[in-house]
């Protein structure tokens, strides 16, 4: 059975325009209310995530610094729809949809007949207010991205080794906010310094070799045994003193 | 009548003298070969993903830095054990399954080489054991390998062997398939394959390219490791490892997507609208799908811009063009066969008057709808020279290859053991109502936690494979602490879609073990489309007769949604800085 009748091909353009907007309207009409269990799942998810795409997608935008009014009633659109699209189809309408086929009383008739107009209100009126003067939870924090964490401070000295006669002597060109340095061979500690200047001495024999490679691995580490930083090195590419 | 080495009786079905048996739900004419084969490979993967589930667990509650529970090292290991067991041996280990229910099965023929196909299980089997035990057991100067192994970072000895013994393992099982083929053209000439064996063949092809790629990389990486050549090109590993390290998802995608043709037209009685158009978008993946590999290449040296723009943006898109056909083609083939039938009142009603129960059927429409929406779109933005740069090494990334390969691949290969349990192992679920929910709890959890993925990837640019980036970037004033609300969602729902997880297997293993025998034709008449899938062979009722404007309307948003995001990203990436200004 075909969509497109005789009638549309008849049409002058304007009609055929009036009737495919009056059709899609209808169908829009009926999936709106249509209220089997596996359309207000299907409704309700996925309301959810388009909600949570314009919720998300604006935020992004702010994030770059974009700076449009309409992004803030979008991710208010958005963040509003994440609840109010599975409210709306998984319990208002099933609702009122009871209701006209038995309300009684006066109230209750006026609330089957203008339910979903009254849902839609209720809806768009959070949008803007929303919109207007966002919470805190609609928001999110992109300003501290470049302070410090948990006080933390930026431990990025350069290592620097030379080796003579099969000793390897390696130096920090900083000590700030170290605890302690250890030189790791696989899973052998080779050597350690626990004072500044840090500087470690270990003889390339101690060394593990791997695919045909003398290799160590240098941790700075800070009070609690964790690691701020590691500089892996090959004895082949360190420099004779 | 059960086989010698039969266990648990799983491999008991009744066949005729001549070894066939008819099915029941598809009608195919079905050996004994091929379906205890199809059930060896069908259940190793199903243990390979509840081993790696295991890991998903450590993985995800040790990214939620709020439990943080694993030390960075061991996080490593881990998640090396979570890559290679989900995306490499649930996977592999359930399309040589695919493929030889695509092949024989489907073509009502034996499973030829029965012998070579056992070989090429014990040697996956090795394979993957000794890649497992070599991660494992990761000490001393090895590094674990993840997914990439990326030289010069050596890892495990055995590990380079087991991962050359998987892949030759694999091209061993699947010789059965190719001589099923082979044979099947000797014998027609003239006949054209089925769709499902079409696509099937494609996906082999398409492996084929992948293994040797794998072997390319993987053999003098082996050499190099046990120093038998002392040094190995790390820009040649990269190219070479990414034919398979990419290639075998694209193997995923492609076995996917000829699952999805032949579940919808099972359980639902979809048609095939156009064979045409549907096998010619499998050729157009043929040609270009392994060249979106070379997105995993756009933030490295060695390879020029021509070859990247070329490799990730002009050819590129001819595996687009054939994704957003199918995108088309499965649904309107689902909704006209719907129609058909009668089922289709109203824009919809094709859809919502289908087998939702089924938990066959809603695992692979979330597998369309979630493959399409999230991975797919997502994977041509990405794999895009310039959109790379604000994806690259983000955990967007991993946002987007769970998008594909957990809630496309996986799901649908979900809904594929499902519909095996009722007609090959001949089991009912344990529990029906669990099984009609698995697929809807697993994949809208699994759907949040990618989404929380891929925002914090963008958003902040947290990066992939790291234990500390929220609570605590060791040694910097860096901090992503404004990112933990996000991550909090994200744990939540990664646990959730665990619990999903956990549910399948207890179902799927359940049902194996205590589901009750299925006897007769009616116990599994709930799994035929509506009217049978004689309807589908009527001459006299064409399938393109019926509309598809569900359908259409349907793709209409899709491309609304692949179009905004797209040029989101790309507006996104215009205020990173100004050039010239």
């Amino acid at each position: 059975m075909a969509s497109h009748s005789d009638a549309d091909a008849t049409a002058s353009p304007l009609e055929f325009v009036r009737r495919v907007i009056g059709r899609a309207w209808r169908d829009l009409l009926s999936v709106f209310y249509t209220n089997t269990p596996i359309w207000r799942l299907l409704k309700s998810v996925g309301l959810l995530f388009f909600g949570f795409f314009c919720w998300s997608a604006s935020n992004l935008l702010f994030s770059y610094g974009v700076d449009w009014t309409i992004l803030q009633y979008v991710r208010a659109y958005g963040f509003v729809l994440i609840f109010w699209g599975p409210l709306t189809h998984a319990v208002i309408v099933p609702y009122v949809i009871r209701l006209r086929r038995n309300a009684r009383r006066p109230l209750a008739r006026t609330l089957a007949r203008q339910g979903s107009k009254l849902t839609i209100a209720v809806f768009l009126v959070l949008v803007l207010v929303l919109g207007t003067y966002p919470i805190g939870a609609m928001t999110l924090d992109f300003g501290s991205s470049l302070q410090g964490g948990d006080g933390g401070s930026d431990v990025d000295p350069d290592l620097l080794c030379t080796q003579t006669d099969g000793t390897v002597d390696c130096r920090l060109s900083e000590s700030d906010g170290i605890d302690h340095v250890v030189v790791l061979s696989g899973d052998r500690e080779v050597d350690r310094a626990d004072e500044p200047p840090f500087e470690v001495a270990f003889h390339e024999d101690d060394l593990e070799e791997v695919v045909g490679q003398k290799e160590f691995v240098v941790e700075l580490r800070d009070e609690d045994g964790d690691t701020l930083r590691r500089y892996r090195r090959s004895v082949a590419t360190i420099p004779e003193g | 009548m059960a086989h010698r080495f039969d266990v648990l009786g799983l491999f008991d079905n009744e066949y005729r003298d001549d070894g066939y048996r008819t099915c029941s739900v598809t009608g195919l004419e079905v050996h004994r070969s091929v379906e205890n084969h199809v059930k060896l490979f069908g259940l190793t993967a199903v243990v390979a993903l509840l081993f790696g589930g295991v890991f998903a667990l450590t993985v995800a509650t040790t990214r939620w830095e709020l439990i943080g529970l694993l030390e960075p090292g061991d996080f490593y290991t881990h998640l090396s054990m979570h890559a290679w067991n989900l995306l490499i041996f649930w996977m592999v280990f359930m399309e040589v399954a695919i493929l030889y229910v695509g092949g024989p099965m489907v073509l009502g023929r034996r499973l030829p080489l029965t012998a070579v196909a056992k070989a090429g299980w014990v040697t996956m089997v090795a394979g993957a054991v000794s890649i497992n035990y070599a991660i494992w057991t990761t000490s001393g100067v090895n590094e674990a390998p993840l997914l990439t192994s990326y030289v010069p970072l050596p890892s495990e000895p055995l590990f380079y062997a087991g991962a050359v013994v998987f892949i030759l393992g694999t091209v061993v099982a699947a010789l059965p398939f190719f001589v099923a083929m082979w044979r099947e053209k000797r014998e027609n000439p003239g006949e054209t394959l089925p769709l499902v064996s079409f696509g099937a063949f494609v996906t082999s092809i398409i492996a084929v390219e992948a293994l040797l790629g794998g072997l390319a990389a993987f053999v003098p990486t082996l050499l190099w490791r046990i120093e038998y050549i002392a040094w190995w090109d790390a820009a040649w590993y990269r190219q070479m490892y990414w034919i398979i390290g990419h290639g075998s998802q694209q193997i995923n995608l492609v076995a996917m997507i000829t699952v999805w043709y032949f579940l919808t037209h099972v359980v639902a009685g979809a048609e095939v609208v156009s064979e045409k158009v549907s096998r010619t978008a499998f050729i157009l993946y043929l040609f270009f799908i392994n060249l979106g590999a070379a997105h995993h290449l756009l933030s490295d040296p060695a390879v020029s811009t021509g070859w990247r723009i070329w490799n990730t943006s002009y050819a590129f898109y001819g595996a687009t063009f054939a994704s957003l056909i199918h995108a088309f083609a499965i649904p309107a083939g689902l909704e006209a066969g719907r129609r058909k039938r009668g089922k289709g009142r109203g824009l919809f009603g094709w859809l919502t008057s289908a087998p939702w129960k089924n938990p066959v059927f809603s695992a692979t429409i979330f597998s369309i709808i979630l493959f399409g929406f999230l991975g797919g779109t997502t994977g041509v933005m990405m794999g895009q020279l310039q959109l790379n740069m604000t994806w690259h090494n983000t955990f967007a990334t991993v946002g987007h290859f769970h998008g594909t390969v957990v809630l496309g691949t996986t799901v649908a290969f979900m809904g594929l053991v499902f519909f095996v349990i009722r007609t090959m192992f001949m089991r009912q679920y344990v529990s029906e109502r669990l099984a009609s929910v698995q697929p809807f709890f697993y994949s809208a959890a699994m759907g949040v936690a990618v989404l929380m993925m891929m925002y914090v990837g963008i958003l902040y640019g947290v990066p992939r494979r790291t234990a500390e980036v929220v609570e605590n970037i060791p040694g910097t004033e860096f901090s992503l602490a404004a990112a933990s609300p996000l991550f909090a969602i994200f744990g939540v729902f990664a646990l959730l879609a665990i619990t999903g997880g956990i549910l399948f297997g207890v179902v799927a293993v359940g049902s194996l073990l205590f589901g009750d025998r299925v006897e007769g034709r009616e116990d599994n008449a709930d799994l035929v489309a509506d009217g049978g899938l004689a309807m589908a062979d009527d001459p006299d009722d064409p399938v393109h007769a019926y509309e598809m404007r569900g359908t259409f309307v349907l793709c209409l948003v899709f491309l609304a949604a692949f179009a905004t995001t797209y040029a989101l990203n790309w507006y996104l990436l215009t205020q990173l800085w100004s050039i010239g200004a």
